[in-house]
């Protein structure tokens, strides 16, 4: 297995050695050019000094400057001969520098030229490997962004593109063998990721699925009976069977209720369940509050007026709601019926619509009934719960009609609530979040 | 009136039967699925037709069409069904005479058809 990093660890081994390999041998180079420089420049100063001197006897400053430069003369056979020369200027001893001087002229003479010649070829040598230095680094840089862009960003990106299309829902079956190495690793992790959640969500659309045709089933297996039934029972309430006694009738009577009540739970625990599984889309549209409050408050007039409870509306600002306004008023008759059912007599249920300081819609339903404890308070929205420590024996539901309320709020983005106080009466509270005056342009549009 | 009732429930066709006969004192002939109506209504002479929609071997939308097709005076044809979509209610207006909700009341049965009738006279 050649993982990214051993590859990467040896190719920027080879590159660099290689690199400092040349760099070290062009340092050397570069030193024995300059040696061979300075040399050269010392040889000119002494060459002068003796051209000057001639075969005088130097003073003693010339001495002392002559005998400086001894020590830096290479290489040694040079230095020798300089000694012998200097020795025989100092003893002032003629015959030797007759014979010395001009043999030590034409010597170094012959030096100079041999290490300008010397130099010349260094010169070359060392530009030849500055060039290949140069180029050397070159190559690194364009061999590491190959390497990188093969090995590191184009799977990369492939994966990252494989990601997105997942995203997307477009996501392939198409595996690429995956390379041996660490991003390799990666993208056949993602793939197996990628499967268990395709395999997860074709399990929750099965399950989706089944809940639906539950839904249909139930709905059709269990409505079809009780139709038949109270079909039955109108039909001999009608009289096609002759007069009934009066024990018959009583009996009549429960059957239908007990019917009428299997039928409204039914259509309740359906509907709850659509909601639930959002199968009940809704159909939201803008329209007119107001009217819909003055809808309901009218459709349940009847009820009241038995009760004997009086409806008030609030004064409210004309206003248009984006909803689904057959679901919205369902949940408003409900807690307006609720409010009825546990008003005391001659008390008022109050229906208001309010916008708050955080520019939020509330629709309040406030009656004045015996209240609900708080502990009950939460309890109430949950599915077959009621406050049935009732004293209202009237008081007759199915215990879904609040959570159907709830579901259908929050499938708006609203939320439901109540606040009370037991003895003093309830305030159930809903909102609902996209709202406008009605008097705006676009109302008059939208009507 | 003679009526031809076509519903595949027996329980349903014994309500409507008992609803329409004894509240009403019409006819009726009760058969359980699509072919068998077409039959009857193509070779007895009947007054107005109910048609449940859903119902094996042919559909009452598809029974409806067959009968106009074949019939050279066509009595009105009425039907039942649980579908209550627009899309639904404007086919069955367009296909036939009139349209039941299904539950029905079997006591506002007769009413409701004769409703129906008195639209199409």
């Amino acid at each position: 297995m050649t993982t990214i990093r051993f590859r990467l660890f040896v190719f920027l081994s080879i590159f660099n050695a290689a690199t400092l390999t040349l760099a070290y041998v062009g340092y050397n180079t570069f030193q024995v050019f300059r040696q061979s420089r300075k040399q050269l420049e010392l040889s000119y100063l002494i060459r002068d000094e003796i051209a000057k001197l001639g075969s005088n006897r130097p003073t003693s400053t010339q001495l002392r400057r002559l005998q400086s430069f001894r020590s830096k003369l290479t290489p040694p056979r040079r230095m020798e001969e300089f000694s012998n020369l200097i020795q025989a200027y100092n003893e002032g001893h003629y015959a030797g520098i007759q014979s010395r001087r001009p043999v030590f002229l034409k010597n170094e003479a012959e030096f100079q030229r041999y290490t300008r010649e010397q130099m010349n070829y260094l010169e070359q040598r060392l530009v030849y490997f500055a060039g290949l230095t140069i180029l050397m680094l070159i190559m690194n840089f364009v061999g590491l962004q190959i390497f990188l862009h093969r090995s590191v960003i184009r799977p990369i990106q492939s994966l990252s593109r494989k990601m997105v299309d997942f995203l997307n829902d477009r996501y392939t079956y198409q595996f690429s063998v995956p390379s041996l190495d660490e991003i390799g690793h990666m993208q056949s992790t993602f793939n197996s990721l990628a499967q268990r959640v395709i395999q997860n969500m074709d399990e929750l659309r099965t399950l989706d699925q089944a809940k639906s045709e539950f839904l249909s089933i139930a709905s059709h297996e269990l409505r079809t009976p009780l139709t038949s039934i109270k079909g039955s029972l109108s039909l001999m309430r009608s009289g096609v069977v002759g007069d009934m006694n009066e024990m018959a009738d009583n009996l009549l009577t429960i059957a239908e209720n007990e019917t009428d009540r299997l039928i409204r739970l039914i259509n309740d625990i359906l509907d709850l369940a659509k909601i639930e599984a959002r199968k009940l889309p809704l159909t939201q549209n803008w329209h007119s509050l107001n009217e819909l409050v003055e809808k309901c408050l009218k459709s349940l007039q009847g009820l009241a007026q038995q009760a004997e409870v009086t409806l008030v509306a609030e004064a409210m600002p004309p206003i248009q709601v984006y909803m689904d306004d057959d679901r919205i008023q369902q949940v408003l008759t409900n807690l307006v019926s609720n409010a009825i059912k546990f008003s005391p007599k001659g008390k008022p249920v109050m229906v208001k619509c309010e916008i708050g300081s955080d520019q939020k819609l509330t629709i309040e339903v406030r009656d004045q009934g015996r209240g609900i404890d708080p502990e009950d308070q939460e309890a109430i929205f949950q599915k077959f719960r009621q406050a049935t420590n009732s004293r209202n024996p009237l008081v007759k539901g199915t215990g879904l009609g609040l959570a159907i309320a709830r579901a259908l709020v929050e499938q708006h983005g609203g939320e439901i609530h109540v606040r009370s106080t037991p003895g003093e009466g309830s305030t159930f509270y809903f909102t609902l979040p996209e709202w406008r005056f009605s008097n705006s342009k676009n109302a008059e549009v939208a009507a | 009136m003679r009526i031809l009732l076509a519903e595949d429930d027996p329980n349903i066709s014994v309500i409507a039967k008992i609803s329409l006969e004894k509240l009403a004192g019409h006819q009726v002939t009760v058969v359980s699925d699509g072919e068998q109506a077409l039959n009857e209504a193509l070779t007895q002479n009947y007054d107005v037709i109910l048609l449940d929609e859903m119902m094996p071997k042919m559909s009452g939308l598809s029974v409806c069409r067959e009968y106009k097709s074949r019939c050279q005076e066509p009595r009105p044809v009425i039907f039942l069904s649980a579908k209550s979509q627009d899309s639904d209610l404007r086919e069955f207006y367009e296909t036939g005479t009139g349209f039941i909700p299904k539950p029905f009341d079997p006591t506002k049965l007769a009413f409701q058809i004769e409703q129906l009738l008195k639209g199409t006279e």
